[in-house]
């Protein structure tokens, strides 16, 4: 999806315009909604798996909210990052486990952040939970529906708080696109929506074995490749599907108020038959009550499209780019010229006045490279994590949880049998 | 549940401290150059009202532009020598604003400098030398002493042929008074208004004022000065992108009407005064007359400050005057 500067400028005036007035427009210049220490003290947290999700959860865990006592991981190369962003955070050396059912005995944690490979997460979760803690799981919620729905069982028996990692429902844009667009009727009736996630590159990761005696066939991968690339096969993984469809199926879930109700597929290993099992290209259609339709599709093997969620009403097309970018139009209807962009603050100023430049490179300062980002793509998960701690400590709503979480892996999981039967599967 | 966002607003946090950690620009391209309007996150509330506002920069734009056909200024430039010319009373208060600063600034501001420009070529944007001759011819075309008005009947009329009226050096500056006492009529308590970073008005501005570096685009590297800026505006003009270079010699496109020839000597001078208008004008009369002009005319006009700093030699800003609503944090020191 590729819009001119010109569209760009219409669709985002008249995002803003019709938050106008809502309480949802407030939130939009606001990323971490509120700071200050929690009453009662952080939350004791550990962190079981610190690879890429988990680090980035672990960097933007702010030490007002949680205090990271232990982080555990199975790579003792992921632990050793770790310890270097606490370091760099300024935050205090985690006692480190390789084994998380060590990490629960001995740490007197209360809630545990999982981030582990896909297929671990339902052993992880439950128990963590039957300990007594509250879990933050990253998405997809489980491997299978049954692990999911062991998950939200635990959570419902030990009356703790599970949330799953769908940032995007923390992220100010989607929700003041939810509340102030969707909710209001500005799309009007909204029968299709696209959800895509294009890339042009190789889901595989190339690493050295943090030793050469390191075995990970304890952890259940035969080769170190097999830990590295743990995406690349069903056996841990649920592919595409899982790691990217399920965050755009949850916010269709969302903006339609319902779960999927059938999804027909296709997909396959197409560019890169290099011995990975999950597919390298896949599409689905999910099909909602009431004659809704989402139509998503992940490829690797071109970029040009990027990744968005669009969803087009018959009043209006609504679309939300990158996580960053949010666009609104009207059907038959033009705009006019004015852009707005939201930026995050920086210690520079604020801009830089010289004589008028032919090209107008002046005057759009704010801090150099700061001010050309967009909505800072971190500060959800910041959101994420601190609203997390706050339900721990004090009770406050989350934003997913298990219901939800549970709806779009229902889908994912029958998403990836579809394309095995080549057919249309009920939920 | 999802949590409304009232919901995660009012999460108890312990002592709640409201923080908007991100500016929202609104930006119209719109007199050959860019229009931001800079909000805090906070003060989202007002980016409607923004936005209707920046509509009257295109309103200002249609009236004093001489690049659009339908313009106020284009039918006077074009009729005012024939007969005397109804303008707006608008037009008609810039205009005499325009004359009065012509003789505040020893005519080192003056409106009427466009055959100068013609013949430089900067007009064109193709910069070069032009004969003697040229220049004399150019020269007897410009002067504030050939524009008439008369305010009773607030008529414009031009005393002899040839002569063109461009406000290029004070549109801007106008523009964001315009805006800027809209916006504040509408109760916006803090905004940055730009255009093309040449004119910029703070309106409000928090923890001491709105962080605002100068630059030039000759001396990347250098930071001109830093201020903190409350409540003023800041104009600034120079040399810059636009020159012709003739036997070593480089001549800016901003031209000293008194002379015929580019103004020389000054690298960039930026002027911070209650009206943004006048800090626009002001930063092109001192880059024509310098420092000395500068110097007189903060002499004689309080609330006045002047940032000059010179094109030989090394980077140093020279401070004159002194704004309340800004604080000077860094002033380049050779």
């Amino acid at each position: 999806m590729n819009l001119t500067p010109e569209q760009q400028a219409v669709g985002r005036r008249n995002f803003l315009k019709a938050l106008a007035g809502t309480p949802a427009l407030a939130g939009l210049g606001v990323a971490a909604a509120a700071r200050g220490p929690l009453r009662g003290g952080p939350v004791r947290i550990g962190f079981v798996g610190v690879g890429g999700q988990g680090g980035v959860l672990l960097e933007q865990l702010e030490p007002a909210y949680g205090e990271v006592r232990a982080v555990c991981d199975v790579n003792p190369a992921q632990l050793a990052k770790a310890a270097a962003t606490l370091a760099k955070t300024g935050r205090p050396p985690a006692r480190q486990y390789a084994e998380w059912r060590d990490l629960l005995q001995k740490e007197d944690v209360e809630a545990v952040i999982v981030a582990a490979p896909l297929w671990m997460h339902a052993e992880i979760v439950t128990g963590c939970l039957d300990a007594g803690r509250h879990v933050l799981c990253e998405k997809m919620m489980a491997w299978d529906v049954a692990g999911a729905e062991q998950m939200r069982d635990a959570a419902a028996r030990n009356r703790r708080i599970l949330e799953i990692g769908y940032q995007r429902f923390y992220n100010p844009m989607y929700q003041a696109a939810y509340d102030g667009i969707v909710q209001r009727g500005v799309l009007g009736e909204v029968y299709h929506a696209r959800l895509a996630w294009h890339r042009n590159g190789n889901w595989r990761r190339s690493g050295t074995p943090p030793s050469p005696d390191y075995d990970p066939s304890r952890w259940g991968y035969p080769t170190f490749e097999h830990l590295l690339n743990w995406r690349l096969y069903w056996r841990y993984s649920k592919g595409l599907f899982a790691e990217l469809g399920s965050h755009q199926i949850s916010v269709a879930n969302w903006f339609f108020g319902a779960a999927p109700e059938a999804v027909a597929a296709s997909g396959g290993v197409q560019r890169f038959r290099d011995g990975r099992e999950v597919y390298d290209h896949v599409y689905a259609m999910v099909d909602y009550p009431q004659g809704r339709t989402a139509v998503f599709s992940s490829i690797e093997s071109n970029e040009f499209d990027g990744y968005y969620e669009m969803f087009m009403g018959t009043k209006g097309t609504l679309i939300l780019k990158g996580e960053a970018e949010a666009y609104l139009f009207h059907e038959g209807k033009a705009g006019g010229p004015t852009t707005v962009e939201v930026s995050m603050k920086g210690p520079g100023p604020v801009l830089e006045a010289s004589e008028s430049r032919r090209a107008d490179a002046a005057g759009a300062a704010g801090g150099r490279a700061s001010v050309s980002e967009r909505v800072d793509r971190l500060s959800p998960y910041r959101l994420e994590m601190a609203a997390f701690c706050s339900a721990v400590r004090v009770g406050t709503p989350i934003a997913c949880g298990p219901e939800r979480a549970l709806a779009s892996t229902r889908a994912c999981v029958r998403a990836n049998e579809a394309v095995a039967q080549k057919t249309r599967l009920a939920l | 549940m999802m949590p409304s966002r009232r919901a995660l607003l009012s999460m108890d946090f312990g002592t709640p401290v409201p923080v908007a950690d991100h500016w929202i620009r609104l930006q119209r391209t719109a007199m050959a150059c860019r229009f931001t309007i800079l909000l805090s996150g906070e003060d989202a509330h007002q980016v409607p009202a923004a936005q209707d506002e920046l509509d009257e920069v295109e309103r200002v734009e249609a009236a004093l532009t001489v690049f659009r056909e339908a313009s106020d200024l284009v039918r006077l430039n074009r009729r005012a020598a024939a007969a005397p010319v109804a303008a707006s009373p608008e037009l008609f208060a810039l205009l005499a604003l325009c004359r009065e600063l012509h003789a505040e600034t020893e005519g080192a501001f003056d409106i009427t400098s466009t055959p100068l420009s013609r013949c430089w070529g900067f007009l064109a944007r193709e910069g070069r030398l032009p004969a003697t001759e040229e220049i004399e011819a150019a020269r007897a075309l410009v002067g504030m002493d050939a524009v008439t008005l008369d305010a009773s009947r607030r008529t414009v009329r031009f005393q002899r042929p040839g002569v063109e009226l461009n406000l290029g050096s004070i549109g801007k500056g106008y523009a964001l008074r315009r805006i800027g006492a809209r916006l504040q009529g509408r109760g916006l308590g803090h905004a940055l208004l730009s255009a093309a970073g040449s004119s910029v008005l703070a309106i409000g501005g928090r923890d001491g004022g709105w962080l605002i570096d100068v630059r030039s685009p000759q001396r990347p590297d250098r930071c001109l000065a830093r201020l903190r800026l409350r409540n003023g505006a800041l104009g600034t003009s120079g040399a810059g992108e636009q020159f012709v270079e003739v036997g070593g010699t480089r001549y800016g496109h901003v031209i000293d009407p008194r002379t015929g020839w580019p103004a020389q000597g000054v690298l960039s001078a930026s002027v911070v005064h209650r009206d943004a208008a006048l800090a626009d004008a002001l930063a092109t009369a001192f880059c024509v007359g310098g420092p000395e002009l500068a110097r007189r005319y903060c002499a004689t006009h309080p609330q006045t400050l002047a940032l000059l700093t010179p094109s030989e030699g090394p980077v140093r800003t020279e401070v004159i005057g002194a704004y309340p609503g800004a604080t000077l944090l860094e002033a380049a020191a050779a």
